[in-house]
């Protein structure tokens, strides 16, 4: 993927194209607004991101810029504001992500991974049957089967189980989960979302002897068919 | 929450609150006095010109009376009753009248058609009614008149025709009447005028500063075009909102570039310490070093985001929507319960339906992320906790309760301040924040904060 750093921090950005590159991505800098602008509309780029304090032209106004002349690539908005409002600004102005410094390369990573994602399987937000390997979510009857074994959900495992089938692959973090099933944008103190995480786990794993939902150490977790 | 929701008024309630407005009151109470001192003023007017008006008439009869008892004792009786036909037929004497009868108190002379029976004949004045033509009709006439013998028991009666001033009077008191009626009706009038002007400038006054409340503190109160006390006020606090406007602004500003001051070295250090760490073995001496500077950024960065979040709350520079605080509160209780249940914690909830407030959603689900996170954190495995959210019509109260060891009385206070954390708390992690931010958000909604003895453990509640 070719992917665009906007980021007037030399440090923060250098590890990040290093860190990007590493993973197999190829990369452009620009250390201002004005040159990110110029390269995100000249340049074919998969995938943005983009500071939101930066000289000559401030990133949510680059956003809105390129937004404005009809690009849609995605664009992960990274910010070291104050938050609770910023994010829906950032959102508003025509990002796709936002996420607060300082951040893990883990999360940024995993929040780039979707993003690049949606683009591919756009169908995936509207298709009602959602497979994977055995393990089937049908979005209209609301039912989930395991090799035609019904398996029986609570209402928010059961959206949880939606928002890993929609990310199959992928890493998907603690935050990205309580923020994509229950709206908020916090983080609690207990480990709540992996007591959710383990409570589905025993519903669609526990009977089968090919587990599908993983733990990523220090990231996160990854529904998948182990190969 | 109470502070915030705008009564919407009946016709009824608006009618009665005109009648509740200051000018009203005082237009009602200056058109009393008005009309008491009208009625006042005419009344004496009236009771001075009868006093003048009477006491000549009075004095012409008398004066009359007194010329005809000498008469009667100079002339001959035919004389005398040609002396009072003379006189009744006289036209320049208008208004006078004249009766004289016989013993048996049939007419003999004079211009009255017949002897009044009013009053005991021993009374010196009497007043009574005579038909008089006029024009081609008649009218009864008000006379006033003094009764006296004549020898040879006949009787004189000699009078005045009073009608004209009877007339007069009546026209005063009419006069007097309709002067009262009018003062109180423009009174009332100008009363309800005043009183909707004042109700309507009041009414938008009064929802612009809801709206400021709300904080939008880019409104300002609507100034008329006049120089009245009323518009001199509210420039003064329309100035005084462009200076809180200024000074919230620059905080917003001062606390963006603290965040942005502390973030970015932050996010270098985080940065800098997983590129270390790629290179590095996993469980080598080195590794687990930066590691432990990894885990210490995420401790500076949760520290950091409620230190931040508390002081927006504090500012109030926080967007405010509706919250549906039903849903939010079943929804914290639903993401919490697996946690407590694992800890063999009973996470009781009773959530009434359709409480609504305005704030920002993002703020109470922290703060009562936090309330919930200190009752797992506090309440012994196997213990209980319970989330209540009561709605009533124009308040709700959320409430937290649970088994731990509670907060002694005199240390409730202290640990809404920053950063207290009581000493059996030590052993349990936490950053000391979470009531201080439950504190400031509770603040920024309108509520109010009460720590409680749950007997035992401690019962949190918020009352919107």
């Amino acid at each position: 993927m070719h992917i665009l750093i906007v980021e007037d921090d030399e440090v923060a950005r250098d590890y990040l194209a290093k860190a990007l590159r590493e993973v197999g991505h190829s990369v452009d800098v620009a250390g201002d607004g004005l040159k990110g602008l110029h390269m995100a509309s000249s340049i074919a780029i998969d995938l943005a991101i983009v500071d939101r304090m930066l000289p000559k032209l401030d990133g949510l106004a680059l956003v809105q810029s390129l937004r404005a002349t009809g690009r849609k690539l995605p664009v992960l908005i990274l910010s070291a504001l104050g938050d609770v409002d910023d994010r829906i600004t950032g959102l508003r102005a025509g990002g796709d992500d936002y996420l607060t410094k300082p951040y893990h390369m883990s999360e940024l990573m995993a929040r780039i991974d979707a993003l690049a994602r949606r683009g591919d399987s756009g169908n995936a937000e509207t298709t009602a049957k959602l497979k994977l390997a055995d393990l089937e979510l049908d979005r209209m009857t609301r039912r989930v089967t395991r090799n035609g074994k019904k398996i029986e959900l609570t209402a928010r495992e059961f959206q949880l189980l939606e928002f890993m089938m929609r990310h199959s692959g992928q890493v998907v973090t603690r935050t990205m989960l309580l923020e994509g099933v229950w709206d908020y944008h916090f983080d609690p103190q207990t480990n709540v979302i992996d007591v959710h995480i383990s409570r589905l786990r025993q519903a669609i794993d526990k009977d089968f002897d090919k587990p599908l939902l993983h733990t990523v150490r220090g990231a996160g977790y990854s529904l998948r068919e182990d190969e | 929450m109470a502070a915030w929701r705008r009564r919407v008024l009946s016709a009824d309630q608006r009618f009665l609150g005109l009648l509740d407005t200051s000018p009203f009151r005082i237009a009602i109470v200056y058109s009393l006095v008005f009309a008491c001192g009208a009625a006042l003023l005419l009344g004496v007017v009236d009771f001075a010109v009868s006093r003048i008006v009477d006491g000549s008439t009075d004095n012409l009869i008398e004066a009359e009376v007194q010329g005809l008892r000498e008469q009667v004792l100079v002339l001959s009786r035919s004389d005398f009753i040609e002396l009072i036909e003379q006189r009744s037929q006289d036209q320049d004497v208008r208004g006078a009248v004249y009766l004289m009868v016989d013993p048996q108190l049939r007419p003999v002379a004079g211009n009255v058609p017949a002897w009044p029976k009013i009053g005991s004949s021993d009374d010196k004045w009497i007043q009574f009614k005579v038909s008089v033509p006029f024009g081609d009709e008649t009218r009864e006439h008000e006379m006033r008149a003094q009764r006296f013998r004549l020898p040879g028991g006949y009787r004189m009666l000699v009078g005045h025709d009073v009608q004209e001033r009877q007339d007069v009077k009546n026209l005063v008191m009419r006069g007097l009447i309709a002067a009262v009626v009018l003062t109180l009706m423009l009174g009332l009038g100008g009363g309800f005028w005043m009183g909707r002007r004042i109700l309507a400038q009041a009414g938008a006054i009064s929802a612009v500063a809801t709206q400021i409340m709300r904080g939008d503190l880019s409104q300002r109160l609507p100034v008329r075009n006049a120089d009245d006390e009323i518009n001199t006020l509210v420039r003064e606090i329309n100035s005084m909102l462009d200076k809180i406007e200024q000074l919230t602004l620059g905080m917003r500003t001062v606390l963006d570039s603290a965040a942005h001051d502390l973030r970015t070295p932050l996010n270098r250090l985080q940065a800098t310490a997983e590129g270390a760490m790629s290179g590095l073995a996993p469980g080598s001496p080195e590794r687990k070093v930066i590691e432990r500077v990894s885990t210490e950024v995420d401790h500076m960065r949760s520290t950091l985001d409620a230190l931040l979040r508390i002081a927006l709350a504090e500012t109030g520079t926080v967007a405010r929507e509706p919250v549906n605080l039903s849903e939010l509160v079943a929804s914290m209780v639903e993401l919490y319960a697996p946690v407590s249940e694992e800890r063999g914690i009973r996470l009781e909830s009773s959530v009434a339906p359709g409480a609504e407030v305005q704030g920002s959603r993002q703020l109470l689900a922290q703060a009562l992320a936090n309330l919930l996170d200190n009752a797992i954190k506090f309440t012994p495995d196997g213990g209980h906790i319970r989330v209540l959210l009561k709605a009533l019509d124009s308040t709700h109260e959320v409430v937290v309760e649970d088994d731990g060891p509670g907060i002694p009385a005199d240390k409730r206070e202290l640990v809404l301040g920053r950063r207290v954390r009581l000493d059996e708390a030590r052993k349990v992690p936490g950053s000391g924040l979470g009531l201080s931010l439950v504190a400031a958000v509770t603040k920024l909604h309108g509520a109010r904060l009460i720590l409680d003895d749950a007997g035992p453990g401690l019962r949190v509640s918020l009352k919107f």
